[in-house]
C-alpha cells in the first residue's frame, strides 16, 4: 500500500482563524499553521494535499498556504469533523491517505517525524493507522481514546479493538485498558492518522442514517471489529492550538526544538526572575 | 501436619466442609492447644484470604467454645490490660502478642481464652472487610475516582442536554431518575452476604424481584417506584443537597462538608455524590473551595442540586430502600456526567453494573452495608442472581474463589410466563410489621456459622439453596401456592436452623392468626431479608387476598398493641400494594417550562426561599416559583401547595408540644419525683462538682486484687452446706427477687420497652421472656423443696403496668401464688449532657474503636451531638421526646429500699413469717436459681449479703471485687481511678445478693416491726441513701420521627448501685464464686447466639420447671 494523498481538516467555523495564525518555525522563520502542517506532509513524501474549508474561505486559506498544489475542499454546511473527512472522498477517489487535523502542531521527537512513522507503517502492514499518545485521564475529554493490545515485538504499536470519542475515566477504564502504561493514562488520538477507503464507506453510510451524526471514532470503532486497524504510539508532543493557551505553548515548544532555544530561555528565565522580583517587592510593601 | 489445617486446605470439597467442632471435639486438651498453635502459625503464613480468614475463626470457635470447657484451671490467668486497650484499638496483632506472653508465663486459662475469642473473631471479620473494601475499589471503572484528588485535575462535565435552556432566566433541565426496591423470595440462607457469595460462589444464590409499591391506607394508589432521585444544574456555586422524606436541605461549599456524614440527614446524598465520581473520594481533604470543581463540572457560577423522595417506606422495611435510593442517586449522577451510556430510559447491563459496584462503595463510605442483591432495584423484573467464580483479569482472582459483584440473569417472559407474574401479585400481601430491627448482629453469625461448616447449619445451608430451586421451578409453573409452601418451610426450617433469632414471637403470631382466620386459603409465610417483624409477605389464595389485607392490618394492630411494651417497635404496621416493575431503574429528562421537581420539595425549600430577599434570588429560581404558583392552580399533583406550606411556616406542633409537657410532668409527679433533688443534681453537674469524672474515687485509694481466702469456691461438693440449704428451703425461708425496674438500654438500645417482658428465647417449644424463665425456675425449686417459693418482681413507672398486665393475661405465667410485684418509689428526669462529660465519655475513656470509615462517621456524629448539648443547654432537662423517653429509674440500690417502703416485704412477712432470706437477682442473669449449696454457704457464714462472683473474662467490664485500702469489698467500674485497674481484679460482679432480712433491716436501724412505720421507714431509707454514692452515667436515649427512622442520643441520668452496700462496715459480706453458665447476663441481643452455642442455654433450661 503506498500513501498518495493527504486530507488536513480545518472546518469547524469556531477554529477557521487557526491555521491562518503565522508561528516562528524551528529554523526561525515565520509560516502559518497551515504552512507548517503541509511542509510536515510533503516531508512524509506525499504531494497530492487537499485541505477541507469552511465554505467562502478558500482566498485567505490559499494565501496561508502559499501553495498553489494544494487543492481546497469546502464544506457547505458546518456537520462536523467526521462530515469533513467525508467531503473529500471524491479527492481521495477509494485510496488510502494521510489525514491531519488542522488545529494542531507537533513538536520533539527526538527528530523522527510523526507524520513519516504513520505513513512508513500503514505502508508497511497495508491497514488503517492512528498516530495516538498516552494522555492523562483528565485530558480524556478532549480526545478520542484507543483501547486494545499491544502487538508482540513492536513497541510503540497496538492492535486497536475500540475507539470511544472523548470518554470519561469511568468508560475510560472499563473499555480502554492498555498494558504496560502509567496508571490514569490511555492512548489518546495525535489529531494524525493514515485512512483506509474502508473508512470513507463507514462514514458515507453513518452520514446517510438518520439522527445522531457519526463521529471519526465511531466509524474507526466499527472499523476495528472488521478489519486489522493499528495504532502507533508517538514520542513527538501534540500541541491543540484550539485550546486555551495552545497557540502560545505551541510556538514555545517549535522555538525550544528549534535553533533560536538559548535566545527563547534567556527571554523566558528574565520573565521569571522579574516576575519573581516584583511579586517578592510588592510582598514586602505589603 | 495439623488436622484442622489440612480441613482449610484440602482440594476435596469432602474435607473442606468439615466442621471444626467434630473434629475439636475429639481431641484431647493437649492436641487441642498444638492445633491452635500451628492454626495461628498458618493463619500467619497463609496469602488467601479464606485461608486466613477461616483458619481464624476456627482459632475463635475452638478459643470460645472447647478450651474453657476443658480443664484449664478456670479460675486463674488474668486478661492483661494491654491486651484489652489493643483490642478495642483493633489493634489485633499487638493484642495477640501481648496475651501469648502471658499465656507463656502463666499457662492457658478460659480468661485468656475468652480474649483470643474475642481478638481472633475481631480479626476475622476486619480482614473479610478490607477485602470487600479492596474489590470494591479494584472494580474497573472506579480505580480513577481514588486518584483524582485534585480539582484542576477533575474530568467530568455535565452532559449538554442538562445545560440546554430556553434563557438565562429559566431553569435547567431536571434529569429524574425512578428506581424501584427489591424483595426476595430467597436469599438461600443469607447467601448474599459478600464473604459468602466470595467464598462459596455457587452456593450464593438469590431470587430477587423489583416492586413499584403504594402504601395501602384506604385510598386506591396506584402502586410506582417509590424511589425517585433529582438532578439538575443551579445558578449558584453551590451542591444543594435535598432529602424530602427526611425533610433536610442544605447548600455545600467546601470538600469537607461533602465528606462529613452525620452532620445531618443528608449522609446518604453526600455518599452518592462521592460515589458516583461527582466529587471523587480522593478529594477528601482538598483545601480548595468546591466552586472550582463545580466550575469544571457544570460552568462557571454553577452548582448542582441532588433531591431524593423516598415515598412512604418505612425505613427496616427489609426491601433494601437505602441501598436503591443510593443506587438511584448514584445513578442519576453518573447518567448527568456521562459515566452511563443512557442518558434517559433504562440503563445497559454494563451501567447496572457499575452503579451496583458504586452503590457498595457508597455504603462503605457511609459506614453501612448491605448484601449484594441489594442493589437489585437496578435491575428490572424478576431475576435470579448468583455468586460468580472468579477467573483471570478479575480482582479477585488468586485471593477469593467468587467474585464480589454477583451475575444477575433477569428471566424473560418465555421463561416466567405474564400470568405467573400477575399470580404472584394476585396473591401476596407484602407488609411491613413495624418491629424496630438491628439485622447487624444475625449476619455476623450467619457468616461466622458458615465458615465453621457447624453440621446442622451446613445442612441447613443446603437445603435452603433447594429451596430457591423449588421456588423457581414453581414460579415457572405459575405455582403460587407451592411457592408459598416452600417459603413457609424455608422459614421455619433452612433459615431457623442456621439462625433462630430471624424469627419472634410477634412474626408467629402473625402466621398462626392468618392460619387461623383464613386456614387452607393462607399459602403460606415469607421472610423478607435479614430477618422477620419489619418487611413480611403473607401468601393468600387470590380470592381472598382483599380480605387478607385488610385482616393482615388489623392482626398487625392488635398484635402490636398486645407486644408493644416487650417488644421494641418502630412504627404503626403497615400493608402495602405493589406491582413488579419490568424496567428497572429509569429516567427522563424533564425539560419543559412547567417541569416541577415534587411537590413535597416545594414544600420543604419555599418557606426558606420566602425568607431570603427576592432581589437576591437567581433568576431562574423566580422563574421556577412563578411556575409554582401556576401549577398550585392547575395541576392536581400541586393543588395542596398552599396548605402545606403554611403548615409548613407555622407548625401546629406546639400544641402537641404542650401536651406532651403537661403529661411529663403529670408523670413526675405520679412517681415521686424530687424537684428540690434534681435542682441539686443539676447545680452540681453545672458547678462540675458531679460528672463521669467525679464518679471515681480519688487517685489515692489502694485497690488491690483479691487474697486466697476471700472468695468461697469449694461449696459445691459439701453436702453439709448443701443440706443447711435444702432444710431452709423446704422451710419456707427463701424469696426470689427479681429486678426487672430497669429499661435494658443496651437491649434495645434505648427503645424504652420493659426487657423483663421481652421474648428471648425459645423453650420447652415457645418464645419465652425472662419473667417467665426466672418464675419457672422457682417453679422447680418449689416442687423440689415442697414449699412454694415467694417471688418479687420489682419494678418501675416504666414497667411495672406491663409487668402487671403480662402477669395477669397469663395468671403468673401458671405460677399461681406467691408473685408479688414491687413499685418503684423514686424516678429521675433525665438531663442534657455536659461538655464536659461527652468528651469525658468519648475522649477519655477506652473505648472499641470502630473500622476507619465508620470511625470517621461516628467522629462526624459526636461533633453534631456535642453541638446539640451546647444548642440545647447543658445540664437542662431533656424533655424533647415521649415523656416515659424523658425519665430515668434512679439505680437498683432503691429497688430493695423500695420494698420497704411500698409495704411489698411487709407483705411478704406477713404471709411468710419464718421467711429469712433473699435471693436478689438482674432480669437477664439466665443461670441463676436457688441453689441450695449457695444458700447453705449463705447461712453457714451468717453473712448479711453473699455476693455471687464470676472470674473475669474479657467481657466483663464495670468493676468486680477487690480490697479497697485494705477492706473486701465490690467497686463498681465507674468508681476505679483508672480503667487499668479493673482488669488486676480477678472476678467479676453478677449482681446477684443472698441477703439476710434481719441484719439487712438492722442496717437501715429498722426491724420487723418497725415496717408498719411508714414515716420510720421513709427517714431509714433517705438517711442510708446519703450514704450512697451517686453516679452519673451517659445513656442512650431513642427519639422516633418521620417513618420510622430514629436518632439516638446520649442523656445524663444518675443511678445509686447496691455494689456499694458491701461498703458498709456493719454489714458482713460473703463472697462466693459461681459457674459462669449461672453468673452470666445477657445484655446485648447479639450474644444469644454464642450462649446458645455454648450450652448455657441447655444450662438454663435444665433448672426451669415448664410444667404449668
Amino acid at each position: 500500500m503506498k500513501i498518495q494523498k493527504a486530507v488536513i481538516t480545518a472546518g469547524a467555523r469556531w477554529q477557521r482563524t487557526l491555521p491562518l495564525q503565522s508561528l516562528i518555525d524551528r529554523d526561525g522563520q515565520e509560516r502559518t499553521v497551515l504552512r507548517i502542517l503541509l511542509d510536515e506532509v510533503r516531508r512524509a513524501g506525499i504531494d497530492e494535499i487537499a485541505v477541507v474549508i469552511p465554505a467562502g474561505d478558500e482566498a485567505e486559506f490559499a494565501r496561508a498556504a502559499g501553495d498553489r498544489n494544494v487543492k481546497f475542499i469546502e464544506q457547505r454546511e458546518p456537520a462536523g469533523y467526521a462530515h469533513a473527512i467525508h467531503c473529500a472522498r471524491a479527492f481521495t477517489a477509494g485510496q488510502p491517505f494521510l489525514h491531519l487535523v488542522g488545529d494542531h502542531l507537533y513538536a520533539g521527537g527526538n527528530g523522527v517525524s510523526p507524520t513519516e512513522r504513520v505513513v512508513e507503517i500503514a505502508e508497511a502492514e497495508g491497514c488503517t493507522v492512528s498516530a495516538v499518545q498516552a494522555t492523562r485521564e483528565t485530558l480524556l475529554s478532549h480526545y478520542g481514546a484507543i483501547g486494545g493490545q499491544r502487538v508482540t515485538g513492536k513497541p510503540d504499536l497496538y492492535r486497536v479493538t475500540k475507539v470511544l470519542e472523548k470518554p470519561t475515566p469511568t468508560e475510560a477504564e472499563q473499555e480502554l485498558p492498555i498494558s504496560g502504561l502509567r496508571a490514569g493514562h490511555y492512548l489518546c488520538f495525535f489529531g494524525m492518522h493514515v485512512l483506509t477507503p474502508s473508512v470513507m464507506e463507514i462514514l458515507e453510510r453513518g452520514l446517510a442514517e438518520p439522527g445522531e451524526k457519526i463521529t471519526l471514532s465511531a466509524a474507526l470503532s466499527e472499523l476495528a471489529a472488521r478489519e486489522q486497524y493499528l495504532a502507533v504510539e508517538q514520542t513527538a508532543r501534540r500541541y491543540d492550538i484550539g485550546a486555551k493557551y495552545g497557540l502560545f505553548y505551541a510556538q514555545l515548544a517549535l522555538g525550544l526544538n528549534g535553533r533560536d532555544r538559548n535566545a527563547l530561555l534567556a527571554q523566558l528565565l528574565e520573565l521569571v526572575a522579574l516576575h519573581n522580583t516584583e511579586t517578592h517587592e510588592i510582598g514586602q510593601g505589603a | 501436619m495439623s488436622e484442622l489445617v489440612s480441613i482449610i486446605t484440602s482440594r476435596d470439597a469432602a474435607v473442606r466442609n468439615r466442621s471444626v467442632d467434630k473434629a475439636a471435639a475429639r481431641l484431647e486438651t493437649a492436641a487441642l492447644l498444638k492445633e491452635c498453635a500451628a492454626l495461628d502459625r498458618f493463619w500467619r503464613a497463609s496469602s488467601n484470604l479464606y485461608e486466613r480468614v477461616r483458619a481464624l475463626l476456627f482459632l475463635y470457635a475452638i478459643h470460645r467454645f472447647h478450651l474453657p470447657k476443658r480443664e484449664l484451671g478456670e479460675n486463674s490467668g488474668r486478661v492483661p490490660f494491654k491486651a484489652v486497650t489493643h483490642l478495642l484499638k483493633r489493634r489485633y496483632e499487638e493484642a495477640l502478642e501481648s496475651l501469648a506472653r502471658v499465656e507463656k508465663a502463666s499457662g492457658p486459662s478460659a480468661a485468656l481464652s475468652s480474649a483470643y475469642a474475642a481478638i481472633y473473631k475481631g480479626l476475622a471479620f476486619k480482614t473479610l472487610a478490607d477485602q470487600v473494601r479492596r474489590s470494591v475499589r479494584s472494580v474497573r471503572g472506579n480505580h480513577w475516582m481514588s486518584r483524582i484528588g485534585h480539582p484542576d485535575d477533575y474530568p467530568l462535565a455535565i452532559r449538554p442536554e442538562l445545560l440546554a435552556r430556553a434563557s438565562e432566566s429559566d431553569p435547567f433541565p431536571i434529569l429524574k431518575e425512578s428506581t424501584p426496591v427489591r424483595m426476595d423470595l430467597t436469599h438461600s440462607g443469607w447467601s448474599d452476604i459478600f464473604f459468602l457469595g466470595m467464598d462459596y460462589p455457587e452456593g450464593a444464590r438469590v431470587l430477587n424481584v423489583s416492586i413499584d409499591l403504594a402504601v395501602r391506607d384506604g385510598a386506591s394508589a396506584k402502586p410506582q417506584p417509590p424511589i425517585e432521585a433529582y438532578l439538575r444544574v443551579i445558578d449558584e456555586p453551590v451542591l444543594r443537597l435535598t432529602s424530602v422524606d427526611l425533610g433536610a436541605t442544605t447548600d455545600i461549599t467546601t470538600f469537607a462538608e461533602v465528606f462529613d456524614f452525620a452532620r445531618d440527614y443528608l449522609g446518604l446524598l453526600k455518599a452518592a455524590l462521592i460515589a458516583s465520581g461527582i466529587v471523587p473520594p480522593a478529594m477528601e481533604g482538598a483545601m480548595q473551595p468546591l466552586r472550582t470543581l463545580l466550575e469544571k463540572l457544570a460552568g462557571p457560577g454553577r452548582g448542582i442540586e441532588l433531591a431524593s423522595i423516598v415515598r412512604n417506606i418505612p425505613k427496616g422495611s427489609r426491601l433494601a430502600v437505602s441501598t436503591n435510593l443510593l443506587a438511584s442517586m448514584i445513578a442519576v449522577c453518573m447518567r448527568a456526567t456521562r459515566q452511563t451510556q443512557a442518558l434517559t430510559g433504562p440503563l445497559a447491563e454494563s451501567d447496572r453494573r457499575l452503579v451496583a459496584a458504586r452503590a457498595i462503595l457508597g455504603e462503605w463510605l457511609g459506614g453501612s452495608g448491605g448484601g449484594w442483591q441489594d442493589s437489585g432495584g437496578v435491575w428490572p423484573g424478576i431475576k435470579l442472581i448468583e455468586g460468580a467464580e472468579a477467573r483471570e483479569g478479575d480482582p479477585e482472582f488468586g485471593i477469593s474463589r467468587g467474585r464480589l459483584l454477583p451475575a444477575h440473569h433477569v428471566f424473560s417472559r418465555e421463561e416466567i410466563s405474564h400470568q405467573a407474574r400477575e399470580r404472584l401479585e394476585a396473591s401476596l400481601v407484602l407488609v411491613h410489621g413495624g418491629m424496630a430491627q438491628d439485622v447487624g448482629p444475625i449476619l455476623e453469625m450467619v457468616t461466622e456459622k458458615y465458615l465453621l461448616r457447624s453440621p446442622q447449619e451446613w445442612r441447613a445451608r443446603q437445603d435452603a439453596i433447594q429451596v430457591l430451586d423449588e421456588v423457581l421451578a414453581d414460579l415457572k409453573a405459575g405455582d403460587v401456592r407451592a411457592i408459598g409452601h416452600a417459603t413457609e418451610r424455608n422459614f421455619f426450617g433452612p433459615i431457623q436452623s442456621i439462625i433462630p433469632w430471624a424469627s419472634n414471637l410477634y412474626t408467629e403470631r402473625l402466621i398462626e392468626r392468618a392460619r387461623g382466620e383464613m386456614g387452607a386459603e393462607f399459602w403460606g409465610f415469607w421472610m423478607l431479608g435479614g430477618m422477620a417483624g419489619g418487611g413480611m409477605g403473607f401468601i393468600f389464595d387470590p380470592a381472598r387476598k382483599r380480605e387478607g389485607q385488610e385482616r393482615m392490618a388489623a392482626i398487625m394492630r392488635e398484635s402490636k398493641r398486645q407486644l408493644e411494651d416487650a417488644v421494641p417497635f418502630a412504627m404503626e404496621p403497615v400493608v402495602y400494594d405493589f406491582a413488579i416493575n419490568e424496567q428497572g431503574t429509569t429516567a427522563e429528562l424533564l425539560s419543559g417550562a412547567a417541569d416541577l421537581l415534587p411537590p413535597g420539595y416545594y414544600a420543604l425549600t419555599v418557606p426558606l426561599l420566602l425568607r431570603t430577599d427576592p432581589k437576591l434570588m437567581p433568576r431562574a429560581r423566580r422563574r421556577e416559583l412563578d411556575a409554582l404558583a401556576t401549577a398550585s392552580r392547575t395541576t392536581e399533583a400541586y393543588s395542596g401547595m398552599v396548605q402545606s406550606l403554611f403548615d409548613r411556616l407555622l407548625p401546629s406542633s406546639e400544641q402537641k408540644t404542650g401536651m406532651q409537657t403537661q403529661t411529663l410532668e403529670a408523670l413526675l409527679n405520679e412517681f415521686g419525683f424530687d424537684p428540690v433533688e434534681h435542682e441539686s443534681i443539676r447545680a452540681d453537674l453545672q458547678n462540675g462538682r458531679i460528672g463521669l469524672a467525679q464518679n471515681r474515687l480519688p487517685v489515692t485509694t489502694r485497690i488491690e486484687d483479691v487474697r486466697p481466702g476471700d472468695v468461697h469456691a469449694a461449696y459445691t461438693e459439701n453436702r453439709a452446706l448443701r443440706q443447711i440449704g435444702e432444710q431452709a428451703l423446704a422451710a419456707g425461708q427463701v424469696a426470689v427477687v427479681s429486678l426487672a425496674g430497669g429499661a435494658g438500654s443496651r437491649w434495645t438500645r434505648g427503645a424504652g420497652v420493659v426487657k423483663a417482658l421481652n421474648p428471648f428465647g425459645r423453650f420447652n417449644g415457645r418464645w419465652r421472656n425472662f419473667i417467665e424463665l426466672h418464675l419457672a425456675k422457682s417453679r422447680r425449686a418449689s416442687r423440689q423443696s415442697g414449699t412454694v417459693v415467694p417471688h418479687v418482681v420489682t419494678t418501675s413507672y416504666l414497667t411495672h403496668a406491663p409487668i402487671a398486665k403480662w402477669l395477669a393475661d397469663t395468671s403468673n405465667a401458671g405460677y399461681q401464688r406467691l408473685v408479688l410485684l414491687s413499685p418503684g418509689r423514686s424516678i429521675g428526669l433525665r438531663l442534657i449532657p455536659t461538655l464536659r462529660d461527652l468528651r469525658f465519655a468519648w475522649e477519655e475513656m477506652t473505648q472499641q474503636t470502630l473500622d476507619e470509615q465508620k470511625e470517621k462517621v461516628r467522629e462526624s456524629l459526636r461533633t453534631a451531638l456535642m453541638q446539640w448539648a451546647q444548642n440545647a443547654g447543658e445540664a437542662s432537662d431533656y424533655t424533647d421526646n415521649l415523656p416515659l423517653q424523658c425519665i430515668h429509674p434512679t439505680g437498683h440500690w432503691y429497688e430493695i429500699p423500695n420494698m420497704l417502703r411500698n409495704g411489698v416485704l411487709r407483705q411478704l412477712l406477713a404471709a411468710r413469717p419464718q421467711l429469712r432470706y433473699l435471693m436478689m437477682h438482674n432480669i437477664d442473669t439466665t443461670g441463676v436459681d436457688l441453689d441450695p449449696a449457695l444458700l447453705g454457704l449463705h447461712i453457714e457464714r451468717n453473712a448479711a449479703l453473699t455476693v455471687e462472683v464470676i472470674a473475669r473474662q474479657v467481657e466483663d467490664h464495670g468493676g468486680g471485687l477487690a480490697r479497697v485500702n485494705g477492706r473486701l469489698r465490690l467497686v463498681e467500674g465507674m468508681a476505679l481511678p483508672s480503667e487499668e485497674l479493673e482488669w488486676s481484679l480477678s472476678y467479676y460482679n453478677t449482681n446477684t445478693f443472698w441477703i439476710d432480712i434481719d441484719k439487712l433491716l438492722a442496717a437501715f436501724e429498722l426491724d420487723r416491726a418497725a415496717l408498719a412505720d411508714a414515716e420510720r421507714v421513709r427517714n431509714a431509707v433517705r438517711k442510708l441513701a446519703a450514704r450512697m454514692p451517686s453516679y452519673i452515667t451517659l445513656k442512650d436515649v431513642k427519639r422516633r420521627w418521620g417513618k420510622g427512622q430514629e436518632d439516638i442520643f446520649p442523656v445524663t441520668q444518675f443511678e445509686k448501685l447496691f455494689v456499694d452496700m458491701t461498703a458498709l462496715p456493719e454489714l458482713n459480706c460473703a463472697y462466693a464464686l459461681v459457674p459462669r453458665e449461672r453468673g452470666q447476663q445477657l445484655k446485648e441481643p447479639a450474644q444469644l447466639d454464642g450462649w446458645l452455642r455454648d450450652g448455657s442455654a441447655e444450662y438454663v433450661n435444665s433448672l426451669a420447671d415448664w410444667r404449668e
